[in-house]
């Protein structure tokens, strides 16, 4: 077995979290039950993986095992990496029939004929999902197992997910590797970025819980009538007001949880407006500036705070709007028209 | 009215105190916990009374009502059997209803048809904007998903927000029959949806009741119209792999058009016309039936 590879797989291992390490190897399924059982996985994590590579070398794993094993890594926890979605177009409207096998052949056809020092591996998941991991070398070195990009991709849908690694150049043949092979025609980077991948596929692909009004047959729950604080002594002086902000919030952001979201950018190039009189500014010109709000969960955040009494409900639709519009990167420019959607540019 | 004071009147407060203090050495902060846990339940308990008192008076109220309303009601039909002799043959009128039953009636009727609309897997309820749509669908008797479309439909029809997968052409459905056409944008949505979870319901019949049968994994597609898979069948005591290709061409169908069944080179002849067969069955019988049909023969 190559000792690149025998470290690579070290080192893999030595990621994973002890408790954790037992099941990933059993979904890798490369070495055998029987195998497993020999390794004592209550040791310190060096000799874990000083065991697992040992074991690899009976079975004499090359690369192409060692990298599944780093996508079923990635696959568990996808939040270690930032994510980017990407929208890919096409104009014919005949129903697509995805052939798996051709997309992989296709994929790594086109990769491979631009670059032929590159690792590509596959991995099929239940829901549908494809990931796909290339590992970049150049014309002249091979691959370098470190420097790996990942691409999940649900078939038979537009969108693309890309966490890429610290080599950008190889980007654009990425996206066009992916466009052939999906038989689209171009595709484009969307403004929507996030460590959760499940919170971006939930956004793009609206399976966040929107409130629907519709008849429902099954009699709906009544809500508990009897005031919290049987009390009579406490009275509440801002129920109305209470039950007006629960009410606005209830509509904007629906009763579920949100999607998981770190930050939201919004480019700011307006106007100052200030007292003609006073003529602030010599120059005409737009204000730069760039609003960034952060937080380990954004949308749950910003449904709290009006409840918390830190804003005014309803919220500005400018923070709202995240999930429907898909997107967390904002520049907004002076007011055109009167529409209010128009000042936001893509 | 007000609560009697629950918690001993300032000349025991010492003496209580002490003797507390005798018992929880915790301090201060933890015997004023223990008095507002005590105000806490008295007064809940108090409340508790209350309410039933009032629930009480409520009812006997209501009571009351009733029996004024039956008393005016049989005086209303006294008099009318007064004033017109019963002819024969003729019923006496009955009182006519009151609006509240008119109401009830109502309602009822109405909820009946939109249980029915719910069932035939299209209802609307109108929202503050427009209509609010759900799509449920079935496959053979098994109720499956349930999508929803909010519409507004004013300056025009369009769709505001939708729970209906990525993968389904949606656009391309509104875009031809949203403006012109709702009745029948809702019909193609609902059959795309319909053969969609139908097709997906046989080929997850197929992983989870046939995995025995199968070789290998099953390879298919977010809109399961594609299945490409092998399975094994047994001739003269011995088996032989099939590779099969559904393609399910029609979006709105949930039986595939084309079938490819083809087995290895080196199986013998007479399995030829096992994979005809079965190449037949497939086209027109539904996947897992198809299966369950051969583990049985």
């Amino acid at each position: 077995m190559d000792e690149t590879v025998a470290e690579y797989i070290r080192r893999t291992v030595l990621k994973i979290p002890r408790d954790e390490i037992k099941m990933m190897l059993q979904k890798w399924g490369f070495l055998s039950e029987a195998q497993l059982e020999t390794i004592n996985f209550h040791q310190i994590k060096d000799n874990i993986s000083q065991d697992v590579v040992q074991l690899c070398e009976e079975n004499s794993a090359d690369i192409k095992q060692a990298a599944v094993l780093d996508i079923i890594y990635n696959n568990i926890y996808p939040n270690k990496r930032i994510w980017s979605v990407y929208q890919m177009n096409k104009t014919g409207e005949e129903t697509e029939f995805f052939d798996l096998t051709d997309f992989k052949k296709k994929f790594k056809r086109l990769l491979r004929s631009a670059l032929k020092n590159v690792t590509i591996t596959f991995k099929e998941y239940e829901d549908n999902a494809i990931w796909i991991r290339i590992a970049w070398g150049t014309p002249y070195t091979k691959p370098n197992q470190y420097k790996t990009s990942y691409v999940v991709y649900h078939s038979q849908t537009s969108y693309v997910f890309i966490s890429a690694s610290v080599l950008k150049s190889n980007l654009p043949l990425l996206c066009q590797a992916l466009v052939v092979a999906s038989n689209y025609q171009d595709i484009r980077e969307m403004e929507l970025r996030s460590h959760s991948l499940n919170s971006l596929k939930d956004i793009v692909f609206k399976r966040y819980s929107q409130n629907f009004q519709t008849y429902s047959p099954r009699p709906l729950t009544e809500k508990n009538v009897a005031p919290e604080t049987v009390d009579l002594r406490i009275i509440q002086e801002n129920r109305n007001e209470k039950e007006r902000i629960q009410r606005l919030n209830r509509e904007v952001f629906g009763d579920g949880p949100q999607p998981k979201i770190e930050f939201a950018q919004y480019k700011l190039e307006t106007m100052f407006k200030s007292d003609p009189k006073m003529d602030v500014l010599d120059k005409k010109e737009p204000f730069r500036c760039l609003v960034k709000f952060s937080s380990p969960h954004l949308l749950e955040s910003l449904k709290s705070l009006a409840p918390a009494g830190m804003a005014d409900a309803p919220l500005s639709p400018l923070l709202t709007c995240i999930p429907q519009k898909a997107r967390n990167y904002f520049k907004i420019r002076e007011k055109k028209g009167v529409l209010p959607g128009s000042f936001v540019s893509p | 009215g007000g609560l009697a004071p629950v918690f001993p009147l300032p000349g025991e407060w010492r003496g209580k105190m002490d003797e507390e203090k005798a018992y929880s050495p915790s301090g201060v902060f933890a015997y004023l916990e223990l008095l507002e846990a005590r105000a806490y339940e008295a007064a809940v308990k108090q409340e508790e009374m209350e309410q039933q008192e009032e629930k009480l008076a409520r009812l006997k109220a209501r009571v009351q009502e009733l029996r004024l309303q039956r008393d005016k009601l049989r005086a209303k039909v006294d008099l009318q059997q007064q004033e017109q002799p019963v002819k024969e043959g003729a019923v006496s009128n009955p009182a006519p209803p009151s609006a509240r039953a008119v109401l009830e009636w109502k309602i009822k009727s109405l909820k009946a048809m939109l249980q029915i609309f719910y069932l035939t897997g299209i209802s609307g309820k109108l929202s503050k904007r427009g209509v609010c749509f759900c799509i449920s669908t079935a496959y053979e008797g098994t109720y499956l998903d349930s999508y929803h479309l909010d519409l507004l439909t004013k300056p025009e029809v369009q769709i505001y927000r939708h729970s209906v997968p990525i993968f389904i052409p949606l656009q391309q459905i509104a875009k031809k029959y949203l403006q012109t056409d709702i009745k029948r944008f809702l019909s193609v949505l609902s059959d795309h949806l319909n053969a969609y979870v139908g097709r997906r319901y046989q080929a997850d019949q197929l992983q989870e009741h046939f995995s025995g049968l199968l070789k290998g994994t099953l390879q298919r597609n977010s809109l399961c119209n594609l299945l490409v898979f092998n399975y094994n069948v047994s001739s003269e005591s011995k088996t032989f792999p099939f590779n099969v290709r559904l393609l399910y061409g029609d979006p709105c169908c949930s039986l595939p058009t084309e079938v490819v069944v083809s087995c290895t080179p080196d199986a013998p002849a007479s399995l030829a016309e096992t994979a005809a067969a079965h190449s037949d069955l497939f086209r027109r019988v539904a996947l897992h039936k198809a299966f369950r049909s051969f583990s049985s023969a």
